[in-house]
């Protein structure tokens, strides 16, 4: 559950955060732009490859957002585990695997 | 979980036999491998002959010629595809790209899709089947994988037996091999942005950027993930085309299918006996066409959205029928229509052209003809009058008035250009400063350019005037850009 997750999380942010960078550093000269007022020195690579992870995170905590406001209050009252996936120990880890 | 055609799961029947040899596989299929979204199988896809496998073949090396080639053809003492990220131009051959030219990615993009729509109402999953790159290096790295470990049965014994000195030993050699062609594969990529030669001789001389090294074991790692590890649940899991390629298909679609009225009801029977007189329809379920299967589905289910449309399930089954003595084709390529009504290839032909594909065609090729017609007329020279915003007006000797403009002049050709600026529009206007400039190949300079105008035919406020900025050689390149010309209003 957790590395589908995380799966969910990352994944999407990384295809759109492709799609960003090709879109954001035609328009804009990584040579042109200003941080705290002051013109960027770092070379280009740098600027882009930097950027493609600043746009790889926003797109990662949208998602985040996205996973974590999913569950219904349902869920949220509940464990939101499958019976089966509960973790070894919890006493209502062997219910009815057919329900959450 | 089934693509958008309705009706897509044909039912065998009741009459549908013992269930297929392949589940009853080997102990260590059985084992569960925790994979990335849910407990999986792990499959290990039987190596296939046939036709269609030498078609996926005959892909693989068309693209990955193509992909690890390019970056090392020369055109004119330069990379002949370069796309140089440092300098924010791109090379293709005899083209130079610039930012300001991101409307031909756009048309080149757009047209890549619609023709990804249109074969795939036509066609299926050609795309997924054949030239993704998730099949093709997966197909790559199964080769690898057969070479070192052995076939399907041997592989899974292997991942079966307790640790030894000979799994141990050919796990290295795989995942040595795997390595070693997925860093190839990255350098290869980051060749494309940073030119290979170059960076094939600081890769030697271990002094490669940070950046590169982090690029190149970035996609290194990510070949290496997709094509050893993930395989089929990118497929499943990860693709969005995957997800809606479904709502590209109709009854008219080209699909991979089970012909469940010749082959049910299922059984296995000897080489000489007559099916008829068992009861039993042309499929033996020998459960090849699952064996196979990339991503694991069995094909007699109906069309599932698992299946890539690779075609392995065909040339198994078609080896099978050869060996029974019955006619091939079991399992083909055909559509939901020529299934039903048994029509063969005159009805799937008779079937290509409906209105969607009409429509997919017509955008297709009005995209093709805009993009071709925009870069035919595209002047590789482009202008831009900026008024200097310093200075208005400035009265000058001989009653003149003077204006000074900025000229941001581009010249995309890869090759060095005299220009000559002039200026027309109003009675007596001239260029007082330089009129000719020089430019260098694939450039970009700003020039500062002083207009004159007498005191006479000044009206006050701004008049238009016209500048043309033309190459003084053959080559015919001319831009001209309107611009004002700013004077004092007469006092009353």
């Amino acid at each position: 559950m957790l590395t589908q997750r995380i799966a969910w999380i990352l994944w999407p942010a990384f295809l759109v955060a492709c799609a960003m960078e090709v879109v954001f550093f035609t328009l804009f000269d990584p040579a042109d732009l200003h941080l705290f007022g002051q013109p960027v020195e770092a070379s280009r690579m740098t600027v882009y490859s930097v950027g493609f992870f600043l746009f790889w995170g926003v797109g990662a905590a949208s998602s985040f957002l996205t996973c974590f406001l999913q569950r219904s209050p349902w869920e949220v009252n509940r464990c939101p585990l499958p019976p089966v996936a509960r973790p070894e120990g919890c006493p209502k880890r062997d219910g009815d695997a057919g329900c959450a | 979980m089934t693509t958008g055609a309705p009706g897509a799961r044909p039912r065998t029947g009741p009459a549908r036999s013992a269930p297929p040899k392949a589940a009853a596989a080997p102990a260590a299929l059985a084992e569960a491998e925790r994979g990335l979204f849910e407990v999986r199988q792990k499959i290990y896809p039987r190596a296939v002959h046939g036709w269609f496998a030498r078609l996926r073949w005959a892909a693989v090396w068309f693209t990955q010629v193509l992909f690890y080639g390019l970056p090392w053809v020369a055109w004119n003492d330069r990379q002949a595809v370069l796309f140089d990220l440092g300098a924010r131009k791109f090379y293709i051959f005899g083209l130079v790209f610039w930012p300001q030219d991101f409307i031909y990615l756009t048309l080149l993009l757009v047209a890549a899709a619609v023709s990804l729509f249109l074969f795939t109402s036509v066609a299926g999953r050609l795309w997924c089947g054949y030239a993704c790159p998730q099949t093709v290096y997966t197909e790559i790295f199964l080769w690898i994988e057969r070479k070192i470990e052995g076939d399907r049965s041997a592989r899974a014994k292997l991942d079966a037996a307790p640790l030894g000195a000979r799994k141990v030993a050919l796990k290295a050699a795989k995942h040595g091999a795997w390595a070693a062609l997925a860093l190839w594969t990255g350098f290869t990529f980051v060749g494309y942005f940073t030119p290979i030669q170059v960076l094939g001789g600081s890769a030697l001389a271990l002094s490669l950027g940070p950046w590169e090294t982090f690029w190149i074991l970035f996609y290194g790692f990510a070949t290496y993930g997709n094509a050893g590890w993930m395989r089929e649940q990118v497929c499943k899991y990860m693709c969005p085309y995957a997800r809606f390629q479904g709502a590209m298909f109709d009854q008219d679609t080209l699909i991979i299918a089970y012909d469940a009225g010749r082959g049910d009801p299922r059984g296995s029977r000897g080489r000489k006996a007559d099916p008829k007189a068992l009861g039993l329809g042309d499929c033996v379920d020998c459960g090849i066409c699952v064996q196979v299967c990339p991503t694991g589905i069995d094909i007699r289910e109906g069309l599932q959205y698992e299946c890539i449309g690779c075609a392995a399930c065909i040339d198994g089954c078609d080896q099978v029928m050869d060996k029974m003595g019955y006619p091939k084709g079991l399992i083909r390529y055909s559509t939901e229509h020529a299934m039903q009504d048994h029509s063969g290839l005159s009805g799937i032909l008779g079937r290509f052209v409906r209105p969607r594909t009409i429509v997919y065609t017509a955008i297709l090729a009005a995209v093709i003809v805009a993009a071709i017609t925009a870069l035919f007329l595209r002047v590789p020279l482009k202008v831009d009058v900026i008024r200097d915003r310093g200075a208005m007006v400035r009265e000058v000797e001989n009653g003149e008035l003077e204006n000074v403009y900025r000229l941001q002049v581009m010249n995309a050709t890869e090759s060095a250009h005299r220009y000559r600026i002039a200026v027309e529009g109003l009675a007596g206007v001239r260029i007082a400063s330089e009129p000719v400039i020089e430019m260098a190949p694939a450039s970009t300079r700003a020039f500062p350019v002083r207009i004159r105008l007498p005191a006479a035919s000044a009206k006050g406020g701004s008049q238009k005037i016209l500048i043309t900025v033309s190459a003084e050689d053959a080559s015919g390149l001319e831009v001209r850009e309107k611009a004002v010309f700013l004077s004092p209003r007469p006092e009353n």
